[in-house]
């Protein structure tokens, strides 16, 4: 229903890409600034960090996947491209947080 | 294959960057600038991750670390750094570019143009005090 099968794009994707667009412009602005100035809490450190790893990844990947999407790949191959960025994301997001461990549990 | 390419580069092609008109450019860069970025935000998340494990302490001292000037850095780094902070910022400011005009703000042929060089403009201003600020506290300046 959301999903237009000649292209394959799908409108609920469409509209997290430019929702998760306009909160990374605000939350790279915030990272920036720690990055240079960092006066922010251990808690709030975490948090940023953890929300910019997952909307930077999601955008970036579901980018992709339209980039993807724009050449004619077939069926079958958007189907693997969907699980293969999907799998790439998960994993993404598990090391990324691993990294982030030490500012998780408190740094 | 060579036939496609070169009807899409060749003369009247749609790639041919003799009819590529302002809007089609923001779209060019916009695709190409997000594929880079995607590389660099795994690269980077890598290597915040690796220096966060090596130097075995809470994200606030690796950061000391960073600031300090006579920590030992990288010219190639730095200078790759600061490509990616023009592209973010560009690939930032086009993004609200396509968001403003899927919200039907400033559609228009004269105002697409307009808006186009304001956030151009923009994108400049924030990676300049980005460098401004941020290079010195990285020890390359």
């Amino acid at each position: 229903m959301s999903e237009n099968p000649s292209t394959g794009t799908n409108v609920w994707l469409w509209l997290l890409q430019r929702v998760t667009a306009v909160l990374l412009v605000v939350i790279l602005g915030v990272h920036l600034w720690l990055a240079n100035f960092g006066e922010a809490s251990a808690s709030l450190r975490a948090i940023l960090g953890v929300t910019l790893l997952g909307l930077a990844l999601f955008h970036g990947l579901n980018g992709l996947r339209s980039v993807i999407f724009d050449f004619s790949i077939g069926d079958q191959g958007r189907k693997f491209t969907t699980m293969l960025l999907l799998l790439l994301g998960t994993l993404s997001l598990l090391f990324g947080m691993h990294g982030l461990w030490p500012v998780i549990v408190g740094g | 294959m060579t036939r496609r390419i070169a009807r899409l580069f060749g003369r009247g092609g749609a790639l041919n960057p003799r009819n590529i008109r302002l809007g089609m450019w923001a779209w060019l860069i916009q695709r190409v600038s997000g594929i880079i970025l995607v590389v660099f935000v795994v690269m980077h998340v890598v290597a915040i991750s690796q220096a966060s494990f090596a130097l075995k302490g809470p994200l606030i001292m690796i950061l000391d670390g960073l600031r300090n000037p006579f920590y030992y850095v990288d010219r190639t780094f730095l200078s790759i750094d600061i490509i990616m902070l023009g592209i973010i910022a560009f690939h930032g400011m086009n993004g609200i570019r396509i968001v403003l005009f899927d919200t039907g703000i400033g559609v228009g042929l004269r105002s697409h143009k307009v808006i186009f060089w304001i956030l151009v403009a923009m994108a400049i201003v924030a990676s300049g005090l980005v460098i401004y600020y941020g290079l010195p506290l990285l020890g390359g300046a």
